[in-house]
């Protein structure tokens, strides 16, 4: 089995903007969502697409052109989904993150947890 | 806008740029901060850290053994000849790098590597004569540039001949 590098953050967050839309997944929807997820953080489309090549460039997701649409001025898109090592890299990256979450709870306390968790969903 | 964005991305940064039209102001300020990174990975992406190397050595050694071969050691150990002679040599890997991100990945011909040589070699002449009329100490002799020159357009051109920009590599889809 090939060795997966390990994500940056941004990297985890356009991986995971990739998985979640599916089909849809070009430019300006991973970028939307990416943004969505960095909040309040703002994030540039141009930063997107150098994570998209430098994923692209590691097997991590593959791409490939669309038809052209009018509302897009008769350009095609550039679609993306993720392969199998990205998806072994996202696994790992959560798994991690979970990890780091269940550390920070023990310290910080259970109550600590349920209350931040509560305010996050409130977020969202 | 759109000849700014290198062939290679162009169909969908150019469109994903016009979907996310509002208005002229802000396509203006996102293609301005989105190109430079767009540019930068398809430098990052056409490039061999290796070769680079290569060509970076071929290029200042063309015009450092034509300056020790024509004014021995008066140029380079007297009038910063060693760091004068950089600046050309920097100038046409920067043109050809440059060449490399804005080069149709689809059109690439047997002559492409002599072709962009050349071309460089260009800029660079042009860059000289600026330099020339604005600080002469820092301008590298014209037949330092003309020989040098010469020398490095048929390295770099090998070079490139053997290894060229890595932009075939293997995808799973296109």
């Amino acid at each position: 089995m090939p060795k997966v590098d390990s994500l940056g953050q941004f990297e985890q967050l356009v991986m995971t903007a990739v998985l979640t839309l599916g089909d849809d997944a070009y430019g300006v929807t991973i970028h939307a969502k990416v943004s969505e997820l960095s909040r309040p953080k703002a994030v540039s489309l141009g930063a997107v697409y150098v994570t998209l090549d430098r994923l692209e460039d590691k097997g991590l997701i593959s791409s490939w052109l669309s038809d052209p649409t009018p509302e897009r001025g008769g350009r095609a898109k550039r679609c993306y989904r993720i392969e199998a090592l990205g998806e072994r890299a996202l696994r790992e990256s959560a798994a991690t993150a979970k990890r780091i979450w269940d550390g920070i709870a023990e310290v910080w306390g259970k109550e600590w947890a349920k209350r931040w968790a509560k305010e996050w969903a409130k977020e969202r | 806008m759109a000849f700014l964005v290198p062939p290679a991305c162009r169909e969908h940064v150019v469109g994903d740029l016009h979907e996310r039209y509002t208005t002229r102001g802000q396509y203006i300020a996102e293609a301005v901060c989105t190109i430079p990174l767009v540019v930068a990975s398809r430098i990052r992406r056409t490039t061999d850290p290796q070769v680079l190397l290569m060509e970076a050595f071929a290029l200042y050694i063309s015009f450092l053994g034509v300056a020790w071969k024509l004014d021995g050691t008066s140029f380079l150990y007297e009038q910063w000849g060693y760091v004068r002679l950089a600046i050309p040599a920097a100038v046409a890997l920067a043109t050809l790098k440059l060449e490399d991100a804005y080069a149709n990945p689809g059109k690439r011909s047997p002559l492409t590597p002599i072709l962009q040589s050349t071309f460089s070699f260009s800029i660079v002449c042009l860059f000289e004569a600026a330099l020339l009329a604005i600080d002469p100490r820092w301008a590298v002799p014209l037949r330092i540039m003309l020989y040098g020159g010469a020398i490095g357009i048929v390295l770099v051109s090998t070079l490139r001949m053997l290894f060229p920009p890595v932009d075939s590599r293997p995808r799973n889809a296109t």
